[in-house]
């Protein structure tokens, strides 16, 4: 196993981690449908590349784009994080506020629609459908990214990342704090009828997850040295809400086990396939094809046989209780 | 544990106002006025599609009332949302089963406290160093309630695998942690077993020795007779007529209205 | 102001389209509870089925009855074999919403596997130009203008007067009433998803005549005014649907006209966002859906 496949593996790993977490507290702890995370998690990733481009003047002026501030690490991944937050704060206060969950679900799938239809459109703002190339990562200045030392470098920066979003995941959800979000996901009238501000915890941990989802597009354009609107479609939400049913709703290592099996589980099984088999070569699309039939299948299966997922959320027993 | 009682006994505790709740047409409560006393358990009952129930959320804020106002012990709430009505203890509990579920009986009254500090995102990222002082005070208080309710064996169960009447009384307790003022019980002896029926009986007495203030809609009339010191009698959105069971029985209308006896 | 009449010409076409899709998409939901999401594609399917059709030489108009009966077939089975189990599982709304997304994505990469991103488009006699106060519409666009009628017509006169209708709103308003006095709920739903499936498969044709072509991807485009128009009708309501797509069809047309065609689906989406948070309950809101004409 080479090391930039290994490093590969592990980045993206660390990104659908780091991304499952926070679909988790939104949807898996309270109950929050974001069919649009994904919108957060590019937000993130534009934001770090428009951070750390140059002027889009550079590389002979065939871009687009805001900004080109040429910020060095961590700068970008910072700003990407708290631009998912500030993005959340207007989808959250329409959407979250008045709206039954049926039409916010429906309203924040349809977003994520229009907000791909209006970048791909609005050519000068993140360069249309072409998308943004040549994003410099963290200290691409300093260690030339094509060496493996760089691909050592970026997992050693992904790592940390996705510990602290682990500590804060965890600290959130094992707290009374996040009994509240669980009672609210439970039973929202009888929750409010106890002193808790739906709208409150709703915004509260909608930003959260903006943040965390903003970070995790940081760290993957700052690897992949792209981001276009084809990366992140409506469907790529999907696969995040596969890998959240699968792995255990409303726990964090339940969360971590549905990205690795969903997203990271299903690229790595599909580069298994052969290109030929025997002699007939499929056609190019039928394999992504066929991959979004098993994740449609997959979350249908789980959520009719065991919809709790693989590792279910976990009863909280206290000390000194009876026996 | 016993709330406290903060009112003087000739004060009324709630005053409700020319409450009207309007909604696509119909007049679901069509001019309510009502006083509940501190200290007393009083009945609301009415024949069916009185307006009691609607009445009651209109109280606790669940819905809003189209115009009236609503005091409680000399504060104006009227215009307050559900749950900042719950924080000023005034509770309610409901008709259907409002258990959260996937929380134990324990979490399900730890969840109704209202002062931990780790019941913020602030407070939860700082560690577990940061509440678990109050949390620990919490369950102590929380154990007390199960065990005065006799439902301390369960308390790691899931709140959701639990009977009608041990539901009812989780509902129950965990109004309970707020230290409510005023008690908002909507039919809690429905889809109950006749059993525990006289156990919660029991409790609400309990209750009101210790000072606690109750409205309580309710079907059961024999219930209503033995537990309320007053009783307001509801039909069509309307207050027809109000006193203690006896007097309400003399009153050929109410009789009419809905067969008292 | 040319631009603006033309506008008004493709607004009614636009009109007719979402109305036949949304009182369908509607009715679903009024009748059985469910949001489908996988309507766009069964759209989708539909109108591939009516292209095989027509690239085989028939007419468009005959190839839409094979989009019909497509779309039909596919509903009823979407909803026999996974809704209707999942709701008798006692699945919540929004565990259903997720079921219908990923049937949506299965099935619109099913048809990926088959067809391929190849893009199709019909092939149609569009017939004499037809002219009235300087909008010009061709004979084939007045036709799907007057399907759409027609259908709008044959369902109102389907509630309102035959017993199927009268037990499909007995239905939606309360199944377990409604069940109680002796109407076979299985069946009138199973015969509701027919119906709503073949409005879907004619609403999956006039789209693709409606558009130059359209590809697997297309159903997800066409679900954004379809919702639009459902919501702000009155969920479950189709007379409100209809409403709701004459406004959501004459307004995107419009502001595709004032300011760009790429933003119809954005002018949809603030529309119905709008209508979610000052209007949830839609235009013609009353109590039980599906209270038609009465």
């Amino acid at each position: 196993m080479n090391s930039y496949y290994a490093a590969t593996l592990l980045v993206y790993a660390g990104v659908d981690i780091i991304a499952c977490l926070a679909l988790n507290l939104q949807f898996g702890v309270s109950g929050i449908v974001n069919f649009s995370f994904i919108v957060f998690q590019a937000v993130g990733a534009y934001t770090a590349a428009v951070l750390s481009m140059p002027p889009d003047t550079a590389n002979g002026g065939y871009q687009t784009y805001v900004g080109g501030f040429q910020l060095p690490f961590p700068i970008p991944w910072i700003g990407g994080a708290l631009a998912g937050g500030l993005l959340a704060i207007p989808v959250g206060l329409v959407v979250l506020r008045k709206l039954r969950s049926d039409y916010q679900a429906i309203s924040l799938l349809v977003l994520s629609v229009i907000a791909n239809s209006v970048i791909t459109n609005v050519r000068p703002f993140l360069n249309g459908a072409a998308g943004i190339a040549q994003v410099p990562g963290p200290f691409a200045d300093q260690v030339n990214p094509l060496t493996p030392s760089y691909q050592l470098l970026y997992v050693g920066l992904t790592v940390p990342c996705v510990l602290l979003v682990w500590l804060v995941a965890s600290r959130i959800v094992n707290s009374p704090f996040g009994r509240s979000l669980r009672a609210m996901r439970e039973h929202e009238l009888a929750a409010t009828a106890i002193g808790k501000n739906p709208v409150q915890l709703k915004m509260t941990i909608f930003i959260v997850g903006g943040v965390i989802g903003g970070l995790s597009g940081a760290i993957l354009v700052g690897f992949i040295a792209v981001v276009a609107p084809s990366i992140w479609l409506y469907p790529e939400t999907i696969i995040l809400f596969a890998a959240v049913i699968v792995g255990g709703r409303g726990n964090n290592v339940g969360a971590i086990l549905g990205a690795l099996l969903v997203p990271v589980g299903f690229e790595e099984a599909t580069r298994l396939i052969p290109p030929t088999i025997g002699e007939w070569v499929p056609p190019p699309n039928l394999i992504p094809a066929m991959q979004w039939v098993a994740i449609g299948l997959l979350i249908i299966g789980f959520l009719w046989f065991r919809p709790q997922g693989v590792r279910p959320e976990t009863r909280r027993v206290f000390e000194g209780g009876p026996e | 544990m016993s709330p406290t009682m903060t009112a003087a006994p000739d004060k009324p505790m709630l005053v409700a106002t020319d409450i009207h709740r309007h909604f696509e047409g119909m007049r679901a409560v069509d001019g309510v006025s009502l006083e509940v006393l501190p200290g007393k358990i009083t009945g609301l009952i009415g024949p069916n599609g009185a307006g009691k129930s609607t009445f009651l959320a209109v109280l606790a804020g669940t819905l809003p009332a189209t115009s009236g106002t609503i005091v409680l012990e000399g504060e104006d709430i009227s215009r307050l949302p559900a749950y900042q009505r719950a924080r000023r203890r005034l509770v309610r509990t409901f008709q259907l089963p409002s258990e959260f579920a996937q929380l134990t009986v324990l979490e399900n009254l730890l969840v109704a406290a209202p002062n931990n500090r780790g019941d913020s995102l602030f407070g939860a990222l700082m560690g577990k160093r940061y509440w678990v002082g109050d949390e620990d005070r919490l369950i102590e208080e929380a154990r007390g309630l199960l065990k005065r309710f006799g439902m301390s064996a369960k308390e790691s169960d899931y709140a959701g695998t639990m009977s009608g009447g041990q539901k009812r009384l989780i509902e129950i307790m965990r109004a309970l942690m707020l230290h409510p003022r005023l008690l908002l019980l909507d039919e809690p002896m429905s889809g109950v077993h006749p059993k525990i029926v006289e156990e919660i009986q029991y409790y609400l007495q309990d209750l009101r020795a210790g000072g606690l203030t109750i409205l309580m809609v309710e079907h059961e009339l024999h219930m209503v007779e033995r537990l309320c010191d007053t009783v307001v009698v509801m039909a069509q959105g309307k207050v027809i007529g109000s006193g203690t069971m006896s007097s309400l029985r003399r009153q050929q209308e109410i009789v009419d209205a809905y067969l008292i006896g | 102001m040319d631009l603006y009449v033309a506008a008004l010409g493709f607004g009614l076409i636009s009109v007719s389209v979402i109305a036949i899709a949304a009182v369908g998409f509607t009715m679903q939901f009024g009748i059985t509870n469910m949001i489908n999401l996988a309507y766009g594609e069964v759209m989708m399917v539909s109108g591939y089925a009516a292209f095989y059709v027509n690239r085989a030489g028939v007419n468009i108009w005959v190839s839409m009855i094979a989009g019909a009966l497509a779309g039909a077939v596919l509903s009823f089975l979407l909803n026999r074999f996974l809704y209707a189990p999942f709701q008798r599982k006692g699945t919540n709304l929004i565990g259903m919403v997720i079921v219908s997304l990923a049937a949506s994505l299965m099935i619109a990469n099913v048809m990926l596997a088959i067809v391929g991103y190849y893009s199709a488009s019909y092939v149609v006699d569009q017939g004499p130009l037809v002219r009235s106060n300087g909008l010009v519409l061709t004979t084939a666009q007045i036709a799907i203008i007057v399907v759409a009628v027609i259908l709008m017509l044959a369902i109102h006169l389907l509630l309102r007067y035959t017993r199927l209708g009268k037990a499909m709103r007995a239905t939606a308003a309360n199944p377990t009433l409604a069940r109680n006095c002796g109407i076979p709920t299985q069946r009138v739903i199973d015969v509701v998803w027919l119906i709503t499936g073949a409005l879907c498969g004619v609403a999956g044709v006039v789209a693709g005549m409606n558009s130059e072509n359209f590809t697997v991807s297309s159903g997800a485009g066409y679900l954004i005014e379809i919702i639009a128009a459902a919501v702000l009708g009155g969920a479950g309501q189709p007379y409100g649907a209809m409403i709701g797509a004459l406004i959501i069809g004459m307004l995107t047309e419009l502001s595709a006209a004032a300011i760009a065609p790429e933003y119809k689906e954005v002018v949809a989406f603030g529309i119905l966002v709008l209508v979610m948070v000052l209007r949830p309950q839609g235009l013609l809101a009353k109590r039980g859906a599906l209270a038609a004409a009465g």
